[in-house]
């Protein structure tokens, strides 16, 4: 297959115990993975084996844009991570995340489609690629300077407009809750991939490309790229910061110190914004920023030192490379712990005044750097849950599964709780295309809201049935989430984002229907690699076995995909998930997927049949008979 | 060969003096009449869809490093400016040009480089008061904004509205 168009053809992998690096061809994967989380886990798979640990040097940190990441295609600035996450609990295990900003787009200009990290460097150093030029530099210097100030020497030592990628002290000390972190807050969260770089004693990874991308049908781009932008010119994200946010007075916030709408590179739709509040820091946000708002309103009720608080709250999570998910919910769990009285009351860490500047300051600070209390909760709420007598009874509220932070509502949609079970992360990514259907009709304001005739119409063309926006049951969901699960996959290798893809509804449109099939005709004008719509998907489908194959290897099992106990009782006033019919949904979806309902594995049969006779072979050389 | 020398270091003279001849009435009617890009940075999102449909309209490949317009951005302070081609009314890449590459068109009211009688030799590039003339190392030429035939890509394609074309003859549009 032609790598010539969209690809570059190349991956560059950089041994930092060996101090080398190399070039490998494309080629090899870019037919069935095309690149993305599909390159990633496939170079993952050949070698490394799963019983190496986050920051061990054997880890690699992949990092992936994908054959469209770079072109015109509106929201294709983003880039895929692939590594060992430290973050995952109880074991370390594979996962993904993705960041945006200008970084992967960059390292598409410099020639590369992909770069592969491994090995560990005695000393600490930072990456420079200059188009074909890969240095390994000495960082001593930079050690303990939070990231915007480590950009800024490093812009001004190699080049002014060079795309940065780096970690804060949080990744240096290994604090599991590490971010690596581009520019002002574009980040990789979720998976604690900071303390992955750290242990490589990586600082920053620094790209400048100058080379052209070339295109297979510019003209047929233009026109794909016209359409994607016209059925996505009313999303609802575009203004996210101001009009969708929730509560009233968040928006308030939000207007009264923006300075600007900012946006990832080739994006249409700026949903981040840049607000500058006096005497605190600056930085651009996004929904995940404003985690210590509703804290810090309790404490201060409406006035300046409550918005000083906010900002700050993210500021320094972003200078110190810390990921705001996870506080959002342990200042919850803290503040119950220290409630019950199951923390003691600490010397520099002031418990009776959360919500206040001074905490939200201290506690970021003691946990990048690892001081006293912070050493402890460095290692995530789970990790500190098991180490509390009782600790789980209210870690469990924030923490439904593998260690990751509750996000979205997982007892009101049945469809959220089985995409949490069955993953190896937070499933934020899958969830967007399954529930922004729902929440167009449901909770979002004019003029993003959709009739319940017009929803089910539009669920009935692409899930197949409108029970699947049906959220009182369980019935149905299998086959949706199997849906958005593999389009989650066709978006993590091409690459795209989340928030525009699939369009599933557009508010332009007459009917509000929108085109699913736009994401193969973008990669059909970018690299002439055409698929209808279906291969696509079978595409994302072989991706997502691929992801499955690697949990199984891990050790996952059908007893593993499931939630917290807690979720199945009733709890303060919430309803209780069915266990019952969640079990019973499970095994639909594991008949759905063609794998053995009892293991929850994918089978041998379904492996060949998605051409991953290859994966299917490694499984039965290690023991592993599916 | 020396002859031939001679006689093209003559030239170089009596084209500038041509110039200079034709200046009061290029500079007037182009003072007049001249169109170009004009850009907010207040609310440019730094996303460099701009800079995309530029190379690609240009070039039919994406390279923002040969766009003819860019975005100078430092995003840790939340700045973008995208810097645009102003057409000046007193040219100085049209005066700096030994090789009379540089040509104003008077129909469009833009400053237009010839590519095929560009040297490369850079001179325009060093002169541009605001750095948007950039240089095309594969083809030795230089490369500049020529607002599409009167039709700027930018300018459509930009997703805030945050570029515009004023036509000083007509005043801001």
């Amino acid at each position: 297959m032609e790598t010539g168009f969209g690809w570059t053809g190349k991956i560059l992998r950089v041994d930092l115990t060996e101090r080398k690096s190399s070039i490998e061809s494309t080629q090899t994967y870019a037919e069935r993975f095309i690149g993305g989380i599909g390159i990633g886990l496939k170079i993952f798979w050949d070698e490394v084996s799963p019983d190496v640990g986050s920051m061990d040097p054997e880890n690699r940190l992949i990092l992936a844009p994908g054959p469209l990441t770079g072109t015109l295609a509106p929201a294709s600035g983003r880039f895929e991570l692939i590594s060992k996450s430290p973050r995952s609990y109880p074991k370390e295990t594979v996962t993904r995340s993705g960041m945006g900003g200008s970084w992967g787009p960059e390292l598409k200009f410099a020639g590369y489609d992909a770069l592969v990290i491994q090995g560990r460097s005695e000393e600490w150093v930072n990456l420079w690629i200059c188009d074909d030029r890969v240095e390994i530099r000495n960082a001593k210097e930079y050690v303990g300077e939070d990231t915007y100030s480590t950009q800024i020497r490093l812009r001004k030592e190699l080049d002014p407009s060079a795309k940065i990628l780096c970690i804060g002290p949080a990744g240096e000390n290994l604090s599991r809750l590490a971010v690596i972190l581009s520019d002002s807050s574009f980040v990789s969260g979720r998976s604690g991939f900071g303390a992955v770089m750290g242990s490589k004693n990586l600082k920053a990874v620094a790209v400048r490309g100058t080379k052209p991308l070339k295109i297979f049908d510019p003209d047929r781009l233009i026109e794909v790229s016209k359409r994607v932008r016209y059925l996505s010119a009313n999303n609802p994200m575009r203004e996210w910061t101001t009009r969708v946010l929730k509560l009233e007075d968040q928006k308030q916030f939000v207007n009264m110190y923006r300075k600007k709408n900012t946006a990832c590179f080739s994006c249409p739709v700026p949903c981040f914004a840049y607000l500058d509040v006096p005497d605190a820091g600056e930085s651009t946000a996004h929904c995940a920023s404003y985690y210590y708002y509703s804290a810090a309103t309790q404490f201060y009720g409406h006035t300046l030192e409550r918005d000083q608080a906010v900002s700050d709250s993210y500021v320094w999570a972003n200078r110190l490379g810390l990921d705001t998910f996870e506080f959002r919910q342990m200042i919850r769990f803290l503040g119950d712990l220290y409630k019950k009285g199951l923390i003691k009351p600490q010397k520099d860490l002031p418990f009776d005044k959360i919500g206040s500047r001074e905490f939200i300051q201290k506690l970021l600070h003691l946990v990048a750097k690892r001081e006293s209390i912070g050493d402890i909760l460095a290692e995530g709420c789970a990790r500190t849950a098991d180490r509390i007598n009782g600790g789980w009874e209210f870690c469990s509220k924030y923490f439904p599964a593998y260690g990751a932070a509750e996000h979205g509502a997982i007892r009101k949609y049945p469809g959220v709780a089985l995409l949490w079970a069955l993953d190896s992360r937070c499933p934020i990514i899958d969830q967007h295309p399954y529930l922004r259907l729902s929440e167009s009709y449901q909770t979002q304001p004019q003029p993003y809201t959709l009739t319940l005739e017009r929803a089910k119409a539009i669920s009935n063309k692409v899930f197949g049935s409108d029970v699947a926006i049906d959220h009182t049951t369980f019935s149905y969901k299998p086959e949706a989430i199997v849906y958005a699960q593999n389009r989650s996959a066709v978006i993590n290798v091409l690459v795209l984002c989340d928030w525009v893809y699939p369009i599933i509804h557009s508010h332009v449109a007459k009917d509000r229907m929108g085109d699913t099939s736009l994401e193969s005709q973008l990669l059909g004008a970018v690299t002439g690699h055409d698929l209808t719509e279906k291969e696509l998907n079978e595409v994302g489908e072989r991706i997502w076995n691929l992801g499955r194959a690697m949990m199984v290897r891990e050790g996952r099992t059908r007893d593993g995909d499931t939630l917290h106990e807690s979720y199945f009782t009733k709890r303060d006033g919430e309803q209780a998930i069915s266990k019952p019919d969640f079990e019973q949904a499970k095994t639909v979806y594991y008949q759905l997927r063609g794998w053995d309902k009892s293991r929850g594995w994918p089978t041998s049969r379904k492996l060949h049949e998605i051409g991953l006779s290859d994966i299917a072979r490694d499984l039965e050389k290690e023991g592993i008979s599916i | 060969m020396v002859r031939h020398a001679r006689k093209g270091m003559s030239a170089v003279p009596l084209i500038r003096r041509n110039k200079i001849a034709l200046d009061l009435e290029f500079l007037e009617v182009h003072f007049r009449k001249r169109r170009a890009l004009t850009a907010d940075s207040k609310i440019c999102t730094g996303c460099r869809t701009c800079e995309l449909i530029c190379s690609l309209s240009h070039e039919g490949f994406v390279d923002p490093e040969r766009a003819r317009i860019f975005i100078k951005s430092n995003p840790l302070n939340g700045s973008f400016i995208p810097m645009v081609c102003h057409q000046c009314s007193d040219a100085p890449c049209y005066y700096a040009c030994p090789e009379s590459a540089i040509e104003i068109e008077k129909a469009l009211g833009v400053v237009n480089i010839r590519g095929e009688r560009c040297t490369g030799c850079r001179a325009c590039e060093k002169v541009c008061p605001y750095h948007v003339i950039r240089f095309d190392p594969e083809r030795h030429t230089a490369i500049k904004c020529d607002l599409c035939k009167g039709d700027p890509q930018c300018v459509e394609w930009c997703p805030v509205n945050a570029l515009g074309v004023v036509e000083f003859g007509k005043g801001a549009s």
